[in-house]
């Protein structure tokens, strides 16, 4: 895949770079989920390019609530 | 990442813009409806948004007491895997799977507060423009000199203070030696905040959560005095319920076996040191330091896991 294309992926992996020293650390917390939310992001991100990508990290997001189980929850 | 960033920014500013405009009018709420002068609305406020994201922390104590429940077999599963922290880890999640316990956070709720945070940090630094620089504000001042010599009379005018050590909340912590006192309670209480919100972190990320205050209250020293005062409040507001809840979990009875068989050892060695009278005083003594100790560390690793 050339550059052009793989940009939009990087720029939504440094964005989740971005939350990760910044707010990450100002809100320390550990997942419930394994990868954790932000692992997911990046590897859905990467995998599945940032439409798709974050679509589903953003439903992950979602699922990480008080009312779910968490667990081994990984890209597929 | 410069770029990066400031390519984001466009498609974020219509959000933050109507974040802003939320905040503003419910401090607004607070200062003029309530009365509480502004220092105090920021508090008010954040209070506030805490106290609706308890909900979500009620279904957590409801965890934390079956996680308790369940520590034996947890630390079965630790001590199994005591050389593979990557599969220990894994061989947990699935467990706490299987018996419908989730001992971790969850992002959600933290990330709830991030607009919350945007719209209190924009709000703050248009605070002049927001409230007391209006045209319904400075309508009778204008004639004096002109609209910017008017807001300056109504900023001077205005409360901004906060329980008298910092002189105004919309202005850098650096600027009044108020603001270093702020940065030293931030400091302080986000790192007891560390401790409860992320219970179940590991040691590496416990160490993490303490250093990074001290690194991060560099970067907070030039937020507007206001923004880390919220801090402060939401800190002690997750320290006092993580103390809270911990008692509630401590009230739900704890596994029996677990506790007396760490008990009725001392009480074994005292009969013993009672028997033997003259011939070996030092012996008995360093039996229930022994059994002692061990106790304590369980209770602080129970403890640790606990909440």
């Amino acid at each position: 895949m050339s550059a052009v294309l793989r940009a939009p992926r990087y720029a939504g992996i440094g964005l989740v770079w971005a939350w990760r020293v910044t707010f990450g650390v100002l809100f320390p917390t550990t997942c419930k989920y394994e990868p954790s939310c932000s692992e997911y992001a990046i590897q859905a991100v990467r995998a599945h390019g940032i439409v798709k990508g974050g679509a589903l990290a953003g439903w992950r997001l979602l699922r990480c609530n008080p009312w779910s189980h968490g667990g081994h929850d990984p890209v597929r | 990442m410069m770029h990066l960033i400031a390519t984001t920014i466009p498609i974020l500013t219509p959000i933050f813009h109507a974040l802003e405009g939320v905040m503003k009018h419910v401090l607004n709420f607070f200062h003029l409806n309530v009365g509480l002068p502004w220092a105090w609305s920021i508090v008010a406020t954040t209070v506030l948004v805490r106290m609706l994201l308890v909900p979500l922390t009620i279904k957590q104590i409801h965890s934390m007491q079956s996680l308790q429940l369940h520590a034996p077999e947890m630390k079965r599963i630790q001590q199994k895997y005591k050389n593979d922290k990557q599969k220990q880890n894994e061989e947990l999640m699935k467990f706490y799977r299987e018996n419908k316990i989730n001992p971790a956070a969850s992002c959600l709720p933290m990330l709830l507060q991030l607009p919350v945070f945007i719209a209190l940090y924009y709000t703050l630094k248009h605070f002049n423009a927001n409230f007391l620089c209006t045209t319904a504000a400075t309508s009778g001042l204008t004639k004096a000199g002109g609209p910017n010599a008017a807001c300056q009379a109504v900023v001077a005018h205005t409360n901004l203070s906060f329980l008298h050590f910092i002189p105004s909340i919309a202005v850098g912590t650096t600027v009044f030696w108020g603001g270093y006192v702020l940065l030293l309670v931030y400091v302080a209480s986000q790192m007891a905040s560390g401790l409860f919100m992320a219970p179940t972190a590991q040691r590496s990320q416990r160490i993490l959560f303490m250093i990074m205050p001290l690194v991060f209250v560099f970067v907070i020293a030039r937020f507007p005095a206001g923004l880390v005062l919220y801090w402060v409040t939401t800190n002690l507001w997750t320290v006092g319920q993580g103390l809270v809840t911990r008692r509630l979990v401590q009230r739900t009875p704890a596994p029996a076996p677990e506790r007396r068989s760490s008990r009725t050892p001392p009480q074994e060695d005292e009969g013993t040191s009672d028997n033997g009278t003259s011939p070996e005083p030092s012996a008995p003594a360093p039996a229930p330091a022994a059994t002692g100790r061990p106790r304590q560390v369980r209770r602080k690793k129970s403890s640790g896991r606990r909440r």
